[in-house]
């Protein structure tokens, strides 16, 4: 008995800490809450904990109402659609509106638009309040339906983007000195195959706003095509050397990837720790990480920027659910997020008014009237208008919209199914000094020129899954037969030379 | 063991099983073989076959699952019988540490790993320190030979499955047969290949049939070496696809075939040897006191293995201590502030009495069920309990992301699960079912392996006494496979507490968070959500640690854990 007691003690000791340690909430407990507010988001904890803080401030400050925001985060974009997917269909069969939730906030434009308009179904969104009651805000000197060629919201009203955000690369010093690189400017210095094994790449298969990067860096090398031949004449031949160029700056990035992730986080601390060197992370990420590696100096050995050209400014929706059971509330989230304070509280310095409670958020306001100096002297980033500094890149969709589905799953299909091969033949490409024929043979893209994927490929944008499937398998075996034989020339080349 | 109790057990356990375990993987696999339109077809099947990278990846999945398994037996086998066989110094402490591997907490366990193999991590800073590595050109430990480096972890994680199911073995051996051996004249090794190891072979399939399905399916540790090309990561990486591609539900199913296939080949050739006739143990086994050099180098031999096996730990622990660790051996700045940050987190404590109440009961249904299964396969002589025993092992096989969107899908409203959602959405009774049914396997291995060495005529005795079945069970059959169900119940338990698939899918709602889903939720704090993550993770740790070991210690009072 004594034995056991012991134990006994010993556990509800180790219990006992967070006991004790319990931090106080403005947002009520679930039992007794006046309001309860269910929001879907990939959003991370930082970003859950002060908007549910500050909006249940402001809800009782309005309604003098409690209310408990009861946060659903199944995982990133991927899980999301599927409980969107699985919870919709169940509600369709019995007949129901909706599926109990009723704000989905964050995950990316693409995921938004394709929830407005699902292939089966009808649409998810519901039209927002917000724009009837607040017209002010919806001016072009606040949110405008389109920025450099991104779309803020949609034409029915149904998703406006709550923030901004942008890809860029993250790197760590150490390991750029270690490997004898500069600092990289843009896309294509990843490029450089001194980076082989340590580049971190996101998996575009997985996430619609790492698809939208990769859509842009090839889209960023058709318009300097362009700009190269701009007679209209030329244009066609233009797009198709852009369009070749994309793809073969993917294939550099690939061969010289570590690895392919979908998780936000896992770049930046891999980078940070340097187990990779370089990688794809977007803006927030990318800063928060930095600071937390801040040196006493004020430098950080991680560092981000955006790259020049070939990376837009995207915006980051919410939206109300068809069937939300609380729609009132719902609205009022959205009106929220929107309001100055909710605007504010992305980018304001933690412990200030309207800040944040515990940490900066990093992330950039979509409200473009509010980066006033006054107000961004209270912000984290206040030195950065992503308005102004966007560079010269703005999205064309014309070029590549069409082919967004198929750009996608062919990074799947040349450059992550066939890593193995890819990291073989680049290894002994770099081996042997890159001679020419092997390389030819790597880099050949003839097989994806932009008039067969340009609008989307048939194959790969079937609905028909075994079709899809036989058609990635096709290029796939084909992709890896041309890697396997440009290993084989480079290691001929090797063998014949003596030395590269 | 009248067949009647064996139908209506076989009966109940089946239906059950068929309902709660079955129903899902097969709504969710079935992907893999409806067409579109409605109807069925393999083209999907033929298509992964006809794939080299799923090929491939399946190949791997099965070397991986083969050599792992060899090399965590041949880790295990020496530490059960050590501690079998011998008493050496601090024998009764190093027996249980060997245990604690098993508690790696999800997520922050990987990138503890990472602080310490990592180009940037603790292994190159002290190599570069003592002059063994330029700090100009640090060794990429986790990108070169990747499949060895995922073999040792899986190795050095799963031992303890295997040591506790040979340590359980050893301990129904019937010192008598090794006696008599000796007697005889027979030399320590050919005692060991002629009676140890034949007799406890029961616990060797029992613990190896698990750790091979555990080690052919593991999909964490080839993420942390970024492994892609493995039929598990496959899986993972195609469910998440967005295009909604079927093909993984295919590989999804062509892995339960194999590791069903591969478990009723170990079932048939234990069935060939004369094992579940051997008597009871008419004696206890005394361990031999060992002393001087050979009874450090016995206890040094623990010591390593701990050691290797707690480097993840270790790296959880100094990572939530750390303000920063980079380039050196240890933290340089150590700090508790993220502690003070995790614990305090109006997440947690909810999370704890939700994750011991959902673990405590499946473990306790696994007990039952767990049990009654076993029961029906080495008591009964029924035709179905073959095909029981091996139904009962698919859950290690199907993917856990698999599994819980199988559960999300039926328990929506309006589907048949859903009255296994309570009010406000509350998903104990969900939660509960996937935990028990997920973790069963080990009780029922655990049990199988305690009948197959306890004679049945013990029983029999007491049933021809008068005694009814259930107090023969009680009064018999417990008693003397108690430390086989213990061994069960905390690798259930444990398990279930640390539980990562059915937790993230299925706890929607914070107020019903499993602990699993805190710590996933700490970690996408921004900045320090990895040492937030790995603060809570070492708090789990602490805990499960304290209840494992106290648990061997209170048993220990009563003979030791794992001996009748």
């Amino acid at each position: 008995m004594k034995r056991i007691g012991v134990i006994f003690g010993l556990l509800a000791m180790i219990v006992a800490v967070p006991v004790i340690l319990q931090r106080e909430s403005a947002t009520a407990s679930p039992e007794s809450a006046e309001d309860r507010l269910v929001i879907l988001t990939p959003h991370n904890e930082s970003i859950r904990y002060e908007y549910g803080e500050a909006f249940a401030s402001w809800w009782r400050e309005k309604t003098g109402r409690s209310v408990y925001v009861d946060w659903r985060t199944p995982g990133g974009t991927a899980e999301i659609r599927k409980v969107l997917d699985a919870g919709f269909a169940a509600a369709e069969a019995r007949g129901a509106l909706g599926m109990g939730v009723d704000v989905f906030f964050g995950g990316g434009d693409y995921e938004f638009k394709t929830q407005h308009k699902p292939k089966v179904g009808l649409g998810r969104l519901v039209r927002l309040e917000v724009f009837d009651r607040h017209p002010e805000w919806f001016s072009e000197r606040g949110i405008s339906p389109y920025f450099s060629g991104e779309q803020y919201y949609n034409e029915e009203r149904t998703w406006v983007a709550a923030c901004l955000s942008q890809f860029g690369i993250c790197y760590n010093e150490d390991g750029l000195a270690r490997l004898g690189l500069e600092a990289p400017r843009s896309w294509s210095d990843l490029g450089d195959a001194r980076y082989a094994g340590y580049l971190a790449i996101a998996d575009p298969s997985k996430s619609g706003s790492v698809a939208r990067a990769f859509e842009l860096l090839i889209q960023d090398q058709m318009q300097q095509a362009i700009a190269e031949s701009p007679a209209p004449s030329e244009r066609e031949a233009a797009l198709e050397r852009g369009w070749a160029r994309g793809w073969q700056l993917i294939m550099r990035l690939c061969a010289n990837a570590r690895y392919f992730t979908d998780s936000a986080s896992k770049i930046p601390q891999d980078v940070g720790q340097g187990d990779a060197v370089a990688g794809m992370c977007v803006d927030f990420y990318g800063r928060s990480f930095s600071d937390e590696w801040k040196r006493a100096d004020g430098s950080s050995r991680l560092r981000w920027v955006a790259p020049a050209g070939g990376s837009s400014l995207s915006g980051d929706p919410i939206a109300v659910l068809r069937g939300a059971p609380n729609a009132r509330v719902a609205q009022a989230f959205v009106e929220f997020v929107l309001s100055d304070h909710g605007q504010h509280l992305w980018n304001a310095k933690p412990g200030g008014e309207q800040g944040p409670k515990e940490k900066a958020l990093r992330r950039m306001p979509v409200r473009r009237d509010l980066y006033t100096a006054e107000r961004m002297q209270q912000w984290t980033d206040g030195e950065v208008n992503p308005y102004e500094v966007t560079g010269s890149f703005v999205y064309q969709p014309e070029l590549t919209t069409k082919a967004f589905g198929t750009i996608r799953s062919l990074v799947r299909v040349i450059g992550i199914d066939s890593h193995e091969e890819m990291k073989h033949a680049w290894k002994a490409l770099r081996e042997a000094g890159f001679p020419q024929e092997a390389t030819q043979v790597f880099f050949d893209v003839s097989e994806l020129s932009y008039a067969q994927m340009g609008q989307g490929d048939a194959g790969l944008g079937s609905s028909d899954g075994l079709v899809v499937a036989r058609r990635a398998a096709e290029l796939g075996s084909k992709f890896r037969a041309q890697y396997r034989l440009a290993e084989k020339m480079a290691q001929q080349s090797l063998t014949k030379g003596g030395k590269p | 063991m009248k067949d009647r109790y064996a139908w209506s057990i076989w009966v109940l356990v089946t239906v059950l099983f068929g309902a709660f375990f079955i129903y899902p993987a097969v709504t969710i696999v079935g992907e893999a073989f409806g067409q579109k339109g409605g109807g069925w077809t393999m083209d999907y099947l033929f298509a992964v076959l006809q794939d080299p990278v799923y090929v491939e990846g399946l190949w791997n999945a099965l070397a991986l699952g083969v050599v792992s398994t060899l090399v965590t037996l041949a880790i295990a086998f020496p530490l059960a019988l050590f501690s079998h066989r011998y008493d050496f110094f601090g024998k009764n402490w190093l027996s249980v540490l060997v245990l604690v591997p098993l508690i790696l907490p999800p997520f922050v366990g990987a990138v503890g790993l990472k602080e310490m193999l990592g180009v940037d991590g603790a292994l190159n800073a002290l190599l570069i320190r003592c002059d063994w590595m330029e700090a100009a050109r640090p060794y990429d430990w986790l990108a070169q030979g990747r499949f060895m480096g995922i073999v040792i972890m899986n190795a050095l994680h799963l031992y303890p499955i295997l040591y506790m199911n040979i340590a359980a073995s050893l301990a129904n051996l019937d010192p008598a047969m090794e006696q008599a051996a000796e007697n005889l004249g027979c030399s320590p090794w050919r005692r060991f290949w002629k009676i140890t190891l034949p007799l406890t072979l029961p616990g060797v399939f029992a613990g190896a049939s698990i750790v091979f399905i555990w080690a052919f399916t593991e999909l964490g540790v080839p993420l942390v070496f970024d492994y892609s090309r493995v039929a598990p990561v496959q899986i993972y990486d195609g469910i998440k696809d967005l295009g909604g591609n079927p093909m993984p539900y295919a590989v999804v199913a062509i892995m339960l075939v194999i590791s069903a296939m591969v478990f009723a080949a170990s079932k048939w050739f234990l069935g060939r040897s004369p094992l579940g006739t051997s008597s009871r143990p008419k004696g206890r086994s005394h361990a031999r006191a060992l002393r001087g050099v050979k009874s450090l180098l016995v206890s040094a031999f623990f010591l390593v293995i701990f050691l290797f096996a707690s480097l993840p730990h270790a790296g959880v622990i100094l990572l939530s201590v750390s303000n920063d660790w980079y380039q050196t051996m240890v933290p340089e700045v150590l700090t508790i502030r993220h502690y003070d940050e995790a614990l305090r987190h109006s997440l947690v404590v909810p999370s704890i009495q939700n994750s011991l109440f959902y673990a405590s009961v499946a473990t306790l249904l696994d007990i039952v069920l767990g049990l009654a299964i076993a029961w029906v396969v080495v008591r009964s002589k029924i035709r179905g309990r073959a095909l029981l025993d091996s139904l009962v092992m698919l859950p290690l096989a199907v993917p856990g992301l698999v599994m819980a969107f199988g559960y999300l899908a039926l328990s929506q409203p309006g589907k048949p699960f859903a009255f296994l959602i309570g009010e406000q959405g509350n998903p104990a009774l969900l939660l509960i079912v996937a935990y028990a049914f997920r973790r069963l396997p080990y009780v029922v291995r655990s049990a199988v392996a305690g009948l197959q060495q306890s004679n049945p005529v013990l029983e029999e005795a007491a049933r021809s006494l008068g005694a009814t079945p259930v107090r023969a069970l009680r009064k018999i059959a417990l008693p003397l496979i108690g430390a086989n169900l213990a061994a069960g119940a905390i690798l259930a338990f444990a398990f279930a507490m640390l539980e990562v698939s059915d937790s993230l899918i299925l706890a929607q709602q914070s107020e019903h968070y499993p602990i699993t889903k805190a710590i996933y939720t700490l970690l996408s704090t921004l900045g320090n959500g990895v040492q937030l993550a790995a603060a809570l993770g070492a708090w789990a740790m602490l805990f499960l640690s304290v209840a494992i070991i106290g648990a061997a210690w209170i048993g220990g009072k009563r003979g030791g854990l794992f001996k009748v």
